[in-house]
């Protein structure tokens, strides 16, 4: 019963069909004692001799009215609360799939994909039951078990109804612990489960890896044990399942029982006729399905709280990233300057940048170099607000980025993230993400200074082409190069470019970047790399280094330093030129 | 048909499943003695008034006995259903998932990997419900029907046919609801992978989807997709109150009009049996009792079929892996040496050559030899490493490894001999040396350990607080792109495969380790064989032989010197990165 409360805002939202469906299927129910009637009233007749063609007539005609009147209200009721359930499954997959959209990284960090997914299915599914087959059945074994004790006790005994009735608190609280323990079970199960989903996808997102290390047999053998697992946690809710119809057998017997020996009693005693006792027996046997019912209703709302559990925790994961209250809509743009900056991962310890400080004067590039692990990514993802900083500011033409709010920040910032993701759709549609209703010359236009664009029309589908899940179908440098199209097309203040060269060759590096120094005067670029052949000409390059930046200057200004930059391009130069010694 | 499939994974438990409908009908019995024992007391006892106390006991022993019973018998009952359907709910997941498994590359190219998994978790889990409770009912409610259509039969043929001509009615209802709901709840599987396949991208893609502020717009895409499972369901629940439990009442009601008005309209002629009148209707109603429960269950018996459907759709593609022909022969490789001859290959697998990404590559790798292919982005580079690997079928031309075809290997020789650093690194959940051993029997804790040191993931590996056995998150999501990447190539060192195939194995890694790492191989370049794909030329130039491929065709090859000479298009490149221009 507790979901129902905790349902309640969503039965509120629904007054109107839960009202009426209810309304309707306690008229079902109420046409239902109509056909018996007529029987007895045609049985009579024929019995007495006194029936008449037009009795008959009108009779009949009346029971097909009432018929297609329940027919009616059946379909109408079914419709009103089904329906209604299924729109509370619809919107807490809506609530579930916003919810995903405002949260961060470090959401995803610690959820996984496939445990998301099941979230959004599997668990959503046991909950509409809730909203729809749980009502139904509590709505029915309410209105009929107490149609029912009310004959009983008003038509015949209230006594005889009392004593037999005495079981019924037992029922009470075996189905209500029951309910504790099936909680509980379906919880686990509904766990594994997602387990399991998790599996599968990471093996099939995994495919090249399974395959080429000839892992199947191990995945296998994987799966077959998390599927183990499902199967055993779900034997664990049969279990406690299976106990409900029996003990409500069970319950329902005894009260049998106790009214068959009470009310011989009390026929033998004369208080009771024969006959009396003989319908109570029949409404006794009309009792067994709402309590079934009932039992039922427990089982499903059982299960159905188990999965709103699972669903409203993740509802209710607070946004890491937050507006802040009074934050400007206004897309920022001038200088960027990392001030004191100092940043741990969270749940972490390790400092990955120590109270730094950047400036990059709008319209300037700011080259990032710093050997795997030193922080370039995170120093991008810092100010496109992925993560936040533990302590100091960062600045965009003055204003605090946590002063701004999320899209004007991001509006002002276009992103080549250095794992290039693309959707699997077209290479048009890939391109115009930020900008869906980009025309194609602008689309080829970005696709021309990203130096996709004869890549892509040697495709036989050209612009139309799909690329498949994360972009499969491409080569790596085509993904990388439409990525670069993607955050072109945006025309942002900031571009920032994370070592989104690596797998395009020297000739296209060049010529990308000779592009962007054209197309991007008075805007500024942030590039990280490698190869440094891509940042050289960078107005600042900085060396980042154990969360210090470590030198600071120009190309030239570095190369003077004689520091890490010095001698990592000296060695890059070199060995080519010990080659070109050698030919 | 989908049924016969169905029902033949019940057959490993057709014992458990004998024993549990025994169990069932054994309950049943006992159900439906209780009620004649109560008879007997009225009849024999109370009505007469003779109350013989060893005979109350014996009948009130005798009753709550059997209850007891039956009581004890259906607990059992439900708990084998329930086993017996989850098991073949694993069974059923567990050959899905290995024949997915097999299956070739191109499937997972062109099927979205969310809804891959809709299939194999959720359409295997909509199945389950027939084998639990609708099984039981069906069976026992045909038994029960059986029952009825004897006791009519023996009581009135006149009733018995009556009812006779009500089943093909009502057949003919389970075919209308049947036709219609299939494609409706194929229409809600299939907007259920969709759900799947966009909860899976978006999920993977948010940080993209943030960035470049797109929340709203996938809250929309999403919400066009959850609005059609939600018109298919709606559609559902239409057509099943349309045609299943409302209409079969409706059917009763003009039954029970048709037994009234046929024993009225005669009593107006003369004087009828009112026995027989009673029998009737009360025939009918028992005989619309295990109609009702039957069609219940019509639309979850619908539901699992059209699952199930889906679920040997996967079962029946036969776009596997072909397996080696000769399997007892098994050749293995010993010296490592790689040809290629005249391979050309297209993605789509057509054999036009209007599509080739590779046209009649030649080549071979003797034992020991690094090759090296360059080459613009697009030229096939990666290809070539994928054909390698047979992940696809050449489409034509040979390639040959120590001169077997490589078709012939099998796949643990071909998997354990080759080893592959593909361009997109792909880290498991899982701790680091999971990742860096993945479960493999020749891999032990010290190999895990000298590959790490092998691809100078020492250091960042220090930095880490448990090292060795750090959890990563999906993906490796909490490690930078460059440190993934040695780890994958760990990955492949810490096998010692004879073959090596490193495909831009360190484009995100700095100079100072990619170079440390290119001495280490050196040093182990003795008997083993290397294919390097690389970008930055210096990585490359001590190979012994270097391909140029270009659109797929290679152009030029020889070795560095030789092709600096050439003045072709590797000197061009090679010009370009020294930053001298051309
Ligand atoms: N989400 C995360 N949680 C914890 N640590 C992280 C996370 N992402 C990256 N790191 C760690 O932060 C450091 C810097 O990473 P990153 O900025 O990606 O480096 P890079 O300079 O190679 O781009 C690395 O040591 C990495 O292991
Ligand atoms: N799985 C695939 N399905 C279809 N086309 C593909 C697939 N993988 C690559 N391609 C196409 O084949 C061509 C060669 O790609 P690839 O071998 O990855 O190039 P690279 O030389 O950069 O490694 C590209 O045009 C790419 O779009
Ligand atoms: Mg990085
Ligand atoms: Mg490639």
């Amino acid at each position: 019963m507790l979901l129902f409360k905790e349902l309640m805002w969503f039965f509120k939202q629904e007054k109107k069909s839960y009202g009426m469906g209810i309304f309707f299927l306690i008229g079902v129910a109420l046409i239902n004692l109509f056909p018996p009637y007529v029987v007895r009233v045609i049985v009579d007749g024929v019995s007495q001799e006194n029936l008449n063609q037009g009795v008959l007539i009108k009779w009949s005609l009346l029971l097909i009215g009432a018929g297609l009147t329940a027919y009616g209200l059946r379909y109408i009721w079914r419709l009103l609360i089904f329906g209604a359930s299924s729109r509370l499954g619809r919107l807490l997959r809506k609530q579930l799939f916003d919810h995903f959209t405002r949260l961060s990284p470090q959401f995803y960090q610690k959820h996984r994909t496939g445990d998301l997914m099941a979230h959004a299915t599997n668990d959503i599914q046991a909950i509409e039951m809730t909203a729809g087959m749980g009502v139904l059945t509590f709505v029915d074994s309410v209105t009929t078990g107490s149609l029912v004790v009310f004959s009983m006790s008003f038509f015949i005994s209230w006594k005889l109804t009392l004593i037999t009735l005495l079981p019924m608190p037992f029922m009470a609280w075996a189905t209500s612990s029951y309910g504790t323990m099936l909680h509980k079970r379906f919880h686990k199960a509904q766990a594994a489960f997602s387990e399991l989903n998790d599996k599968v996808l990471e093996n099939i997102s995994g495919v090249r890896v399974v395959k080429a290390f000839g892992r199947e047999e191990t995945e296998k053998e994987a799966f077959r044990t998390l599927s183990a697992d499902v199967v055993e946690k779900n034997i664990a809710v049969a279990k406690v399942d299976a106990l409900f119809d029996p003990t409500i057998q069970l319950i329902i017997g005894i009260s049998f029982f106790l009214a068959i020996a009470f009310g011989a009693k009390d026929v033998v005693d004369g208080r009771l006729s024969f006959g009396q006792l003989t319908q109570f027996t029949i409404y006794l046997g009309q009792f067994i399905w709402p309590m079934l019912a009932f039992g039922w209703l427990f089982n499903i709302l059982e299960r159905g709280r188990a999965s709103y559990d699972r669903v409203s925790a993740l509802l209710k994961v607070k946004q890491e990233i937050r507006e802040q209250e009074g934050a400007m809509d206004r897309v920022p743009s001038g200088q960027v300057a990392y001030e004191k900056a100092s940043f741990a991962y969270p749940g972490t310890q390790r400092l990955i940048f120590k109270t730094m400080y950047v400036e990059v004067i709008q319209g300037q590039t700011l080259g990032i170099v710093g050997k795997t692990g030193s922080g370039k990514t995170t120093f991008f993802r810092l100010l496109l607000r992925e993560f936040d900083l533990s302590e100091g500011d960062i600045r965009i033409g003055g204003i605090s980025i946590y002063n701004l709010r999320l899209g004007a920040l991001r509006k002002a910032i276009g992103y080549v993230p250095q794992d290039h993701f693309l959707f699997s759709t077209t290479i048009a549609e890939n391109i115009a993400f930020g900008k869906p209703e980009a025309t194609l010359e602008e689309i080829q236009a970005v696709a021309n200074i990203a130096a996709i664009h004869e890549d892509i029309l040697q495709f036989p589908d050209k612009y139309g082409t799909l690329v498949g899940d994360r972009g499969v179908t491409l080569s790596g440098g085509q993904k990388q190069r439409i990525s670069i199209a993607r955050a072109l097309l945006l025309q942002p203040e900031i571009l920032i470019l994370d070592d989104s060269l690596s797998a395009v060759d020297a000739k296209t590096e060049k010529a990308i970047l000779k592009a962007l120094k054209e197309k991007r005067a008075q805007k500024t670029t942030l590039i990280s790399s490698h190869r440094l052949s891509a940042i050289e000409h960078a107005d600042l390059i900085v060396v980042l280094q154990d969360g210090q930046i470590t030198e600071r200057g120009s190309h030239a200004e570095l190369m003077a330093i004689e520091g890490w930059y010095a001698s990592t391009y000296r060695s890059q130069q070199l060995e080519s030129l010990i080659e070109e010694g050698g030919a | 048909m989908v049924i016969r499939r169905l029902l033949i994974y019940l057959r490993p438990h057709s014992k458990a499943l004998s024993v549990a409908l025994v169990v069932l009908f054994l309950a049943t019995f006992a159900d439906v003695v209780g009620p004649i024992l109560v008879k007997i007391f009225l009849d024999r006892h109370l009505m007469p008034r003779s109350f013989d106390f060893t005979d109350l006991l014996l009948l009130g022993s005798g009753y709550l006995g059997l209850h007891l019973l039956s009581v004890g018998l259906n607990y059992y009952q439900l708990v084998s259903f329930n086993q017996i359907a989850l098991k073949v709910i694993q069974q059923l997941r567990v050959d899905v998932f290995s024949h997915v498994q097999r299956l070739a590359l191109v499937v997972f190219d062109k099927t979205p990997a969310g809804a891959l998994v809709s299939r194999i978790t959720n359409d295997t889990e909509a199945i389950k419900e027939l084998f639990v409770g609708v099984l039981a009912t069906i069976v026992q409610n045909v038994v029960f029907l059986i029952g009825i259509f004897i006791a009519m039969f023996s009581l009135d043929v006149r009733l018995a046919t009556f009812c006779l001509v009500l089943l093909p009615i009502l057949l003919g209802l389970m075919y209308t609801y049947r036709r219609l709901s299939t494609k409706v709840y194929r229409t809600m599987r299939k907007e259920l992978s969709f759900l799947n396949a966009k909860l899976n991208e978006s999920i993977q893609g948010m940080n993209i989807v943030q960035a470049m502020r797109q929340e709203e717009r996938f809250r929309k895409e999403f919400n066009v997709i959850n609005m059609a499972y939600y018109r298919a369901a709606i559609s559902n629940i239409r057509l099943e109150s349309l045609f299943v439990r409302p209409a079969v009442d409706l059917i009763y009601t003009f039954a029970l009009v048709l037994v009234l008005d046929f024993f009225g309209f005669q009593s107006l002629n003369g004087p009828i049996q009112i026995g027989v009148l009673y029998a009737f209707i009360n025939y009918l109603d028992r005989f619309f009792e295990p109609v009702n429960m039957m069609m219940q269950r019509l639309s979850q018996i619908q539901q699992s079929l059209v699952a199930a459907e889906r679920v040997f759709e996967i079962l029946d593609d036969d776009r596997t892996v072909p397996m080696p022909v000769s399997a007892a022969l098994a050749p293995s490789i010993v010296k490592g040496q790689i040809e290629f001859k005249e391979v050309s290959f297209s993605y789509d697998g057509s054999s036009d050559g209007g599509s080739d990404v590779l046209k009649k590559v030649s080549f071979i790798a003797y034992p020991g030899q690094t090759v090296a292919l360059v080459g613009h982005t697009g030229s096939g580079k990666s290809t070539v490493a994928n054909l390698l690997m047979r992940f696809y079928p050449v489409t034509s031309g040979e390639i040959l490894i120590d001169g077997t075809p490589l078709s012939e290997f099998s796949e643990d020789e071909l998997r354990g001999r080759v080893g592959l650093v593909a361009q997109d690194p792909f880290l498991f959940a899982g701790d680091i040396t999971k990742n860096i051993a993945l479960s493999r029997s020749n891999v032990s804790k010290k190999d895990v350990e000298d590959a790490a040191s092998f691809v100078q993931a020492n250091e960042f590996l220090r930095k880490l607080p448990q090292g060795l056995a750090e959890p990563l998150g999906e993906r490796g999501g909490t490690l930078s792109s460059g440190q993934r990447q040695l780890l994958c190539f760990a990955r492949t060192m810490a096998g010692k495969p004879k073959i090596l195939v490193l495909d831009e194995a360190t484009a995100s890694v700095d100079t100072e380790t990619e170079e440390a790492i290119q001495t280490a191989l050196e040093k182990m370049r003795k008997g083993r064989t290397t294919i390097a794909i690389a970008h930055r030329l210096s990585t490359i130039q001590d190979a012994d032989l270097i391909l140029v491929l270009h659109n797929g065709m290679i152009v030029e090859r020889g070795t560095h010197t030789e092709l600096l000479v050439n003045e072709g298009l590797y000197q061009k490149m090679f010009m370009m990165q020294q930053g001298t221009g051309v």
